[in-house]
């Protein structure tokens, strides 16, 4: 598995693989409310007219640039949900983590993900690091977390 | 046992967890001063000029009071057309116990209920309350039993729950842990 995290990434050029053109740049993601997996890339515009790239249509997500297959993963913006994503509303990075006992466990600093499949693997606070797995959702208020268990000692990035 | 006073939790955000939205704010605790239970809670909308909400939360629809935020599993939780306790609907003839004398059972005065006292963690709780005895500066706290027996304004703490009185809301809590399952033992 390789991964890369989102503050590392961004701005990282966008390429269709059949044209070689460049077709945006990294400038944000758009995930799934589980908060799990990356379903679109935002690689330009703002707002209502902000162009996202759909995960599938990611045919490699390289060191120095993310190849696309041929534009058809392609579209503007659609609905409420990516809407909130590229405006900002519901992003990871800055965002405050919430644990499901009610507690606040820091704020997002970053997010390493999979650089194949989209799936976010572990998101790194100001107070440690999260396996993906404690993830319960990403809403606009809080990322939701499982507590840490008892025995495991969290470790700063 | 974790433990705060009802009060603190006025103002927290209710958040889902299935969603990560902050779909609410608690507005007043409900408590039910006859029952000696916490019965859920009023709502706020979120943001500075947002008025009351009409949806109200039960305290079994509570996912987990904690420092921070009150969680709820999802929006469902407020739902205003779900079933809710009575209590919630009926908040005029909800007995308050603010106020309330409560008096040892050898009759001495023990201090006026300044607030309830609830557990934290998941479903919320009315463990004990608070005390404002009258010749002392600082507060105590002693726990509620459903043998307290309530009448006018005066509350009449069981002998057995006398040896539980503490004078800190940390030790209250360990206190409070022994009491209960004493308490549970008693009942079989």
């Amino acid at each position: 598995m390789t991964t890369d995290t989102f503050r590392n990434v961004e701005g990282r050029t966008v390429i269709a693989a059949d044209s070689a053109e460049s077709i945006g740049s990294v400038r944000g993601f758009v995930l799934d409310t589980a908060g799990r997996t990356i379903e679109a890339i935002h690689v330009d515009g703002h707002g209502k007219h902000a162009i996202v790239l759909a995960w599938p249509a990611v045919q490699a997500f390289g060191a120095d640039a993310v190849m696309a297959t041929n534009g058809g993963g392609l579209s503007i913006v659609d609905d409420a949900h990516q809407r909130s994503a590229v405006k900002g509303v519901v992003s990871m990075v800055g965002t405050r983590v919430l644990s499901v006992e009610g507690r606040e466990l820091g704020t997002i600093a970053d997010v390493e993900f999979d650089t194949g499949s989209g799936a976010v693997v572990r998101v790194a606070t100001d107070h440690g690091q999260i396996e993906a797995s404690r993830v319960h959702s990403l809403g606009s208020y809080a990322l939701v977390v499982d507590e840490a268990a008892p025995d495991s000692a969290s470790t700063q990035l | 046992m974790k433990l705060m006073r009802a009060q603190d939790v006025m103002g927290r955000p209710v958040v889902s967890i299935s969603s990560g939205e902050d779909v609410a704010e608690i507005r007043d605790v409900v408590y039910d001063g006859e029952a000696h239970r916490l019965v859920g809670f009023t709502l706020n909308k979120r943001g500075r000029f947002a008025g009351r909400l009409k949806a109200v939360l039960a305290a079994g629809s509570v996912a987990a009071v904690g420092p921070d935020a009150v969680m709820i599993e999802s929006e469902a939780a407020i739902d205003d057309t779900a079933d809710r306790p009575a209590g919630l609907d009926d908040l005029k003839h909800a007995r308050p116990v603010i106020g309330n004398r409560v008096l040892s059972a050898d009759g001495s005065d023990l201090g006026k209920v300044v607030a309830v006292i609830v557990s934290t963690g998941d479903v919320p709780e009315a463990v004990g309350y608070e005390l404002q005895p009258p010749d002392r500066k600082d507060t105590s706290f002693v726990p509620i039993s459903a043998q307290m027996a309530l009448s006018g304004e005066n509350l009449v703490l069981p002998a057995a729950a006398t040896d539980f009185v503490r004078n800190d809301l940390a030790g209250f809590g360990a206190a409070i842990a022994t009491y209960r399952s004493a308490d549970m033992e008693g009942d079989r």
